[in-house]
């Protein structure tokens, strides 16, 4: 019994080693098996750095709100509705820094507004949140009557190069800012004190909640952190392509839930860590980048998802069941 | 400006408290005290309110009418912030601890102490956790260890170890020698005597009449949302107690 505490001991504190060893293995797999080499190709890899991290920093955000207790499953398309805020504001030809802090702030609204229903509603956020993926879908498409539109930024020479350019010839600015967000939410949630009312909140929030903790409030604001990164990758990834599409992040809120399960985080909340949600979003950005490299239809990509998905929820529940029984 | 009977040593004071849920009378205008330092146990049949009488006190449920008096002075306790700012402390069954959590982030659970720029001091926080605990006689491995792997008993432990570290007043604990086994009961029963030491008040609801005769000073029994019996504990006895809790009468011919 004492060797079972210490083994599970280790693992639950370890968790990430499980997400370390499938990150190597795609990896190692979409090198080896990726036709002539294209995988570690420079190109590739600088493709994958720059379009992988607008994805990655939703699944951040995503994984954050999963430990706090609450799904977002409307980021997909809040993302197509902060790319059209983005687009807008450069029709009005403002500085696209302007239009950056107006999309943010668009990105906080839709947060709120996520945050709020579910709370005060006492609703489940997966539902609530995918009503909020079905209006700010619909609200899009209807909007820009799903035409596609040229977003110009070449008077802004600062600012492509500050979140879409090749920095040193090499470095795509997305990765930046995807391994700064990484860094400064793991601050956030594991060497500060909100990031404890975020576990508490998650884990127990009758718990939480009798020790004073406002578990409604850290609960919004989980919501609008999401929102906020959101709203981030939209203006990074519209600047990225230069144009607005109403489809961008079609898909996106299942596999951002995909990235931070295999990260380790836990469907019911209360357990997650931002370096395995990190490496889950890795995950999730080698395998869909390795399928399109091997020319595989993107059914697969669905494929492989499920599998990790169900792979990562059954170790956890391994480990969960052996706790349990160590315990008693 | 004391609304206490002359007596100094009051804690709590409960006056004609009223609690309707709907139609439902929960509480028709119980009378409470608690001592400093005093152990009550509050029994009673499923229903009868012992739990709306503890959720008035703890700040879930606000009382429709009556008065609450805190050390003479007289308080409005409207949600578990207020509660907890006089010293009350309260542990429900299974609710007081984050079970994913480590035993420190649990202590310390919404008053993780800072250092500068905001970031949580976790020296501090495994320190005085472990110390917490050494002092009501429980050695845990390490702070680090994640409380679902605890024993039930140790879990109780670690949520008084809290209680008494930030110098609680006075500490609610519902049902919590449940589902326990009888040397976990016997660790939790350790518990409660050791706050009794520190001079902390203790109201101990439960069903079980044997755990609670042998710690409390005195003993309430509710029925049907009024007070029906208060004893001294060593003026009764546990068949007594039980007699008047089926009966629902203070059963004069006993």
């Amino acid at each position: 019994m004492n060797n079972d505490n210490r083994i599970m001991g280790f693992l639950s504190r370890n968790r990430i080693a499980g997400t370390v060893v499938i990150l190597i293995a795609v990896v190692v797999v979409a090198t080896f098996r990726s036709p002539d080499n294209n995988f570690i190709r420079v190109a590739n890899l600088k493709n994958l750095g720059a379009f992988g991290s607008e994805f990655g920093i939703v699944a951040l955000g995503v994984g954050l709100l999963m430990i706090a207790g609450e799904f977002d499953l409307s980021v997909g398309s809040v993302l197509a509705f902060c790319a059209l805020v983005f687009t807008w504001s450069n029709e009005l030809s403002l500085n696209p820094f302007i239009g950056l802090l107006i999309t943010l702030a668009a990105g906080v609204i839709t947060g709120l507004t996520n945050g709020l229903i579910t709370v005060r509603g006492k609703i489940v956020s997966f539902i609530t949140t995918l009503g909020a993926m079905m209006f700010w879908r619909g609200l899009t498409l209807w909007l820009s009557r799903g035409e596609m539109r040229a977003v110009n930024l070449d008077a802004y020479p600062a600012f492509t190069s500050l979140f879409t350019g090749d920095w040193f010839g090499f470095f795509p600015a997305q990765a930046f800012w995807f391994l700064l967000l990484a860094v400064i939410l793991t601050i956030l949630l594991h060497f500060r004190r909100f990031g404890n009312w975020i576990f508490s909140t998650g884990d127990n929030a009758l718990a939480a909640r009798s020790m004073a903790i406002n578990t409604d409030r850290v609960k919004i604001t989980s919501f609008i952190i999401v929102g906020v990164l959101v709203a981030f990758a939209a203006v990074i990834q519209t600047t990225r392509l230069s144009a607005f599409s109403s489809r961008v992040g079609t898909g996106w809120e299942l596999s951002a839930i995909a990235a931070a399960v295999v990260g380790g985080t836990s469907l019911r909340g209360g357990i997650g860590n931002m370096v395995g949600i990190f490496m889950g979003a890795l995950i999730i950005i080698v395998i869909e980048n390795a399928l399109v490299l091997a020319r595989l239809p993107y059914e697969w990509t669905y494929m492989a998802f499920g599998l990790v998905i169900l792979f990562s929820v059954l170790l956890d529940l391994l480990i969960e069941r052996r706790i349990q029984r160590a315990s008693t | 400006m004391s609304a206490n009977s002359g007596n100094s040593e009051v804690l709590l004071r409960m006056e004609g408290i009223h609690k309707w849920f709907g139609k439902v009378h929960a509480l028709k205008g119980v009378d409470f005290e608690v001592k400093k330092g005093e152990v009550v146990g509050l029994v009673g049949d499923n229903g009868a309110g012992k739990s709306t009488l503890i959720k008035v006190i703890s700040g879930y449920h606000r009382a429709n009418e009556g008065k609450i008096y805190w050390v003479g002075q007289e308080v409005k306790i409207s949600s578990p912030k207020d509660s907890r700012a006089l010293g009350v402390e309260t542990l429900y069954q299974e609710q007081a601890l984050a079970p994913h959590l480590s035993i420190a982030r649990n202590v310390f659970m919404g008053r993780e102490p800072s250092r500068a720029l905001g970031f949580m001091d976790k020296q501090t926080m495994n320190n005085d956790s472990m110390e917490a605990l050494a002092a009501i006689g429980l050695h845990l491995r390490s702070p680090d260890v994640m409380v679902s792997t605890l024993s039930g008993g140790e879990r109780q432990g670690v949520a008084i170890a809290r209680a008494i570290h930030f110098e609680a007043k006075m500490v609610i604990l519902d049902e919590p020698t449940i589902a326990l086994s009888v040397k976990e009961v016997q660790e939790v029963l350790d518990f409660v005597q050791e706050l009794k030491e520190k001079g902390i008040a203790v109201i101990f609801i439960t069903h079980n009449l044997y755990h609670v005769y042998s710690v409390a000073d005195r003993i309430v029994v509710i029925a049907h949302g009024q007070e029906l019996a208060n004893m001294q504990t060593k003026d009764t006895s546990v068949d007594q107690i039980s007699k008047i809790i089926v009966r629902g009468t203070l059963g004069e011919e006993v």
